[in-house]
């Protein structure tokens, strides 16, 4: 298997350093090094990536805000020198952070954190429900007593009509692919809803039984799309 | 310091750590030369950058100029000056008035500038060692 990434970092050791890292574990393609936020998204607007290592501090845009404008949800592994930032980590969904400078073997081991992830949700097309592991045991949860479904790092949280909440080890980007076709949509890199459930829109933001989900800019015209508007 | 290299092995400045350095580059001399090349073509916008958010008395901007460049001692095994660093930060993020930076910055400064000195110095008998082996 081969991981394409890039790397989002203007500090040139440490980017070089990754490189090696990538060179040497035999499991990565360095597609581009970007030294800021927006060179980087220019890339990404035309090219889809499996993993990026991200610099959060640099000059112009941090690494979140480029997260918060790409259409798509690759890994995200973090490279920084700062703790801090772990609350902003689980909520993008970022797989690992490091702290530079790492060694390779804590570098392998981040990579195996973004290996595909166990199967913990099971769809069939045209089935009115999913069965999802959490608690020990599987549970099925009818498809329309699904509200959304929220990013939580390596686990997502499903959150039902009579206000429970399944945690599981997944990730939005493996549930988008499983529950596209069905009445579901990503609207933002850690929310799927349940198209089904909305309330009302206001700006960028969804409402769904008393809940606010952000709205992404990349995914905002998905969702126009996706509602009956008339 | 330690004595200079000789055939088999290359030894570093004591104000390296050596353990650190073999931890992320094992006995690749060749790659720890380049390294240190990088580091040194990197200080000098990030060292202006901690000056002149010191000239403009600018704290946030300064406490982001020295966490910018606290990575790149970690990377040439200069463990000590990398906590100083984030020693900096700590006292930017915590003060009170920019005079109360005065003296730690001027610590700071004299640290980063015989840091320079000391990286200087490693690259070029890097360099040396590198090319007797060769």
């Amino acid at each position: 298997m081969s991981i394409a990434c890039i790397i989002v970092e203007d500090l040139q050791v440490a980017a070089n350093y990754l490189m090696k890292c990538c060179e040497k574990s035999g499991q990565v393609t360095v597609k581009g090094h970007f030294v800021n936020v927006p060179d980087a998204l220019t890339y990404l607007n035309e090219n889809t990536v499996d993993l990026i290592f991200l610099d959060v501090e640099m000059p112009g845009a941090n690494g979140f805000e480029l997260l918060d404008q790409i259409a798509f949800s690759p890994k995200v592994i973090l490279t920084t020198s700062k703790k801090e930032y772990a609350y902003n980590a689980f909520q993008y969904n970022v797989s690992d952070y490091l702290m530079k400078p790492f060694t390779y073997q804590r570098f392998t081991e981040a990579l195996q954190k973004i290996q595909p992830s166990r199967e913990t949700v099971s769809t069939s097309n045209g089935s009115d429900h999913i069965y999802i592991k959490a608690d020990g045991k599987l549970i099925r949860l009818n498809n329309d007593s699904i509200l959304y479904i929220e990013s939580m790092g390596d686990y997502v949280k499903f959150v039902t009509h009579d206000n429970k909440k399944y945690i599981t080890h997944n990730t939005i980007k493996n549930l988008e692919e499983k529950v596209s076709k069905l009445h579901f949509l990503k609207v933002h890199r850690s929310y799927i809803v349940n198209l089904h459930k909305i309330d009302d829109m206001r700006e960028n933001m969804l409402f769904i039984k008393g809940n606010e989900i952000p709205v992404s800019k990349a995914n905002k015209a998905d969702v126009f799309k996706r509602l009956n508007i008339i | 310091m330690n004595s200079y290299a000789n055939d088999k092995s290359f030894s570093f400045n004591d104000e390296i750590n050596v353990r650190s350095i073999t931890e992320l580059y094992g006995d690749d001399y060749a790659y720890i030369e380049e390294v240190f090349d990088t580091v040194l073509k990197e200080y000098e916008a990030l060292a202006n950058n901690i000056n002149s958010s010191y000239s403009l008395r600018d704290i946030p901007a300064l406490k982001a100029a020295v966490h910018k460049i606290k990575p790149i001692f970690g990377f040439v095994g200069l463990i000590s000056m990398q906590q100083q660093c984030q020693q900096f930060e700590s006292i930017c993020h915590s003060a009170t008035s920019f005079d109360s930076l005065v003296n730690d910055y001027g610590l700071l400064k004299d640290r980063l500038i015989k840091s320079k000195l000391i990286i200087e110095e490693e690259k070029k008998k890097l360099e040396f060692f590198n090319t007797q082996r060769a």
